[in-house]
């Protein structure tokens, strides 16, 4: 295509022509640092019509190399096609200016980021004459962009990871606490199962046995495995498995003695309030309670009836409960020392940092079981 | 007393079936029969059409104790209720049960649970039931205060 070449250094010598080597703005476009090129759209396709020395040194072309040709010259493998499109556009629609980042190569096929910049120049009647371009190479910044966006995206994976990492492993403890809590209902369902065994086993004994104090043994023996038995049968109801409401078993448990003595005599109060302890205090405790409300039921009324008042609340960080009659009063009433149940109060309240006090209420007698809410709401 | 009651024992441990059954003819009642699997559990309850079944969860077959009560409440003759240390697994409509005595229960606890029952039967019972006896959620007193069963 010599003769197209021709015609652009034709019409780069009659730009040359029409700014004289002194005309200061030619000048500058030529010595700029900044890389110029002018294409003359009127030609076929569009060929470099001008160039200047910072462009010739930014691409590494001789200027003979240049002139003459369509600017696609800079385009290579990896350059956007969509960029280029946009840049066709840009001319076809003869946009006021375009401005883009494109990868170009230079001469010796190394790739630079060009930020390129690009201008209709129109005559009088508005024609466009030439199309004027400056190339900036922004590679540096290019690469700095694109360390900070591999970077970002190296963060977001890392992220990913460890986010898909957590979620594997709170699913683990998902199936692992599913597991525990099968085992755990299977194992309270037998022990549900055998203290119902057990209960039954002694209750079917005592009735059985000839001998009355024999008999008397078993069934105080079976007042204490219900007392366990109801602590238990409470135990894993609710959703909280390690806690439990002392209100709650000390109804049921005062209720049951009350009803299985047979006293229709005795009526019952309760003044519950809901105190929470942590499940292994709910064994001993069900037991000093039994124990006390057991010898109430037995030895404070005699013959003649009464209240029994049962209370449980939380005073000032100690769970306190009291066990209250208006029957015979001290010091009938009071545990006797040596006594089993009496011994059984001992271990257990040392065992709870229980005090149990006994006083005289006038009429009858009131005990009263002061634990710290500090020991009995901890697991040990 | 209280009033004595036709009743059928579903439970598969021999042990704690033969121990209700004493317990409940000591306080009065008439025990038709002991069924440790659902089989025998329905086939005896459509024979003797007691007025009550206590139905373990946990049967010789598996804890199909769920299906018998839906099954022997199905009757509208029988009132179910459930005896189980696995109150959870008890369905929210109680398949048909008017309630359940949480396992490890007391001979008193049952005693006065099926008094109750008994009492809801006849005339109606005054409420609360007694500690060991929860009742089905869709149970209401009656205009009267009273729980009714029975009104098949």
């Amino acid at each position: 295509m010599p003769d197209r070449n021709e015609e652009a250094y034709e019409r780069g010598a009659e730009l040359d022509r029409e700014h004289l080597p002194g005309d200061p703005f030619a000048a500058a476009i030529r010595r700029t640092r900044m890389p110029i090129i002018i294409t003359d759209p009127r030609q076929e396709d569009n060929p470099v019509v001008f160039a200047n020395d910072a462009f010739l040194e930014l691409t590494g072309y001789g200027r003979d190399e240049v002139i003459g040709r369509n600017c696609r010259f800079l385009q290579g493998p990896d350059t956007d096609p969509a960029c280029v499109a946009e840049i066709r556009r840009a001319i076809a629609e003869e946009w006021e200016q375009f401005r883009g980042d494109i990868l170009n190569y230079r001469k010796d096929g190394t790739a630079f980021w060009n930020a390129l910049f690009m201008s209709p120049v129109r005559d009088e009647t508005g024609e466009i004459l030439y199309f004027f371009a400056s190339q900036h190479d922004v590679t540096a910044s290019k690469a700095r962009e694109q360390t900070m966006h591999e970077r970002a995206e190296e963060l977001e994976d890392a992220v990913d990871r460890r986010t898909r990492e957590l979620q594997a492993s709170i699913e683990e403890a998902r199936a692992e606490a599913r597991a525990k809590t099968v085992l755990l209902h299977e194992v309270d369902h037998r022990v549900k199962n055998n203290l119902q065994m057990i209960g039954s086993l002694i209750q079917m004994q005592a009735k059985r046995t000839s001998d009355p104090a024999a008999a008397v043994a078993l069934r105080s023996v079976l007042s204490r495995v219900e007392a366990l038995a109801t602590v238990h049968r409470r135990l894993y109801q609710g959703d909280d498995v390690s806690r439990f409401d002392v209100a709650t078993f000390a109804c049921d448990l005062a209720s049951d003695l009350v009803s299985a003595a047979g006293r229709a005599d005795i009526r019952l109060e309760l003044e519950l309030e809901p105190v929470e302890i942590s499940k292994d205090k709910a064994a001993p405790l069900a037991l000093v309670v039994s124990e006390l409300v057991t010898n109430a039921v037995q030895h404070a009324f005699r013959d003649r009836g009464g209240r029994l008042l049962v209370r449980v609340r939380p005073e000032e960080g100690e769970l306190v409960i009291g066990i209250e009659d208006d029957g015979v009063g001290l010091p009938g009433q009071e545990l006797g020392r040596g006594s089993f149940g009496r011994t059984v109060v001992e271990m257990l309240s040392r065992q709870l940092q229980a005090q149990v006090r006994w006083e005289t209420a006038d009429p009858g007698t009131r005990i009263t079981v002061r634990m710290p809410r500090t020991y009995v709401e901890v697991d040990q | 007393m209280a009033r004595p009651l036709r009743v059928l024992i579903v439970e598969d441990e021999a042990l704690l079936a033969y121990a209700l059954e004493e317990d409940l003819r000591d306080a009065g009642h008439d025990v038709v029969g002991l069924a440790p699997s659902s089989r025998e559990a329905i086939q005896l309850a459509e024979r003797t059409r007691p007025e009550l079944a206590l139905v373990d969860i946990h049967l010789l077959d598996g804890p199909t104790g769920v299906e018998v009560a839906r099954a022997i409440a199905g009757s509208g003759v029988t009132t179910v209720l459930f005896m189980t240390a696995n109150v959870k697994r008890i369905p929210d409509d109680f398949a048909g049960a008017v309630g359940v005595i949480g396992k490890p229960y007391t001979a008193n606890g049952i005693e006065n649970a099926i008094a109750f029952v008994g009492e809801a039967l006849k005339d109606g019972a005054e409420p609360p039931p007694p500690w060991s006896l929860q009742l089905a959620p869709h149970l209401q007193p009656a205009e009267d205060g009273r729980i009714r069963l029975g009104a098949h």
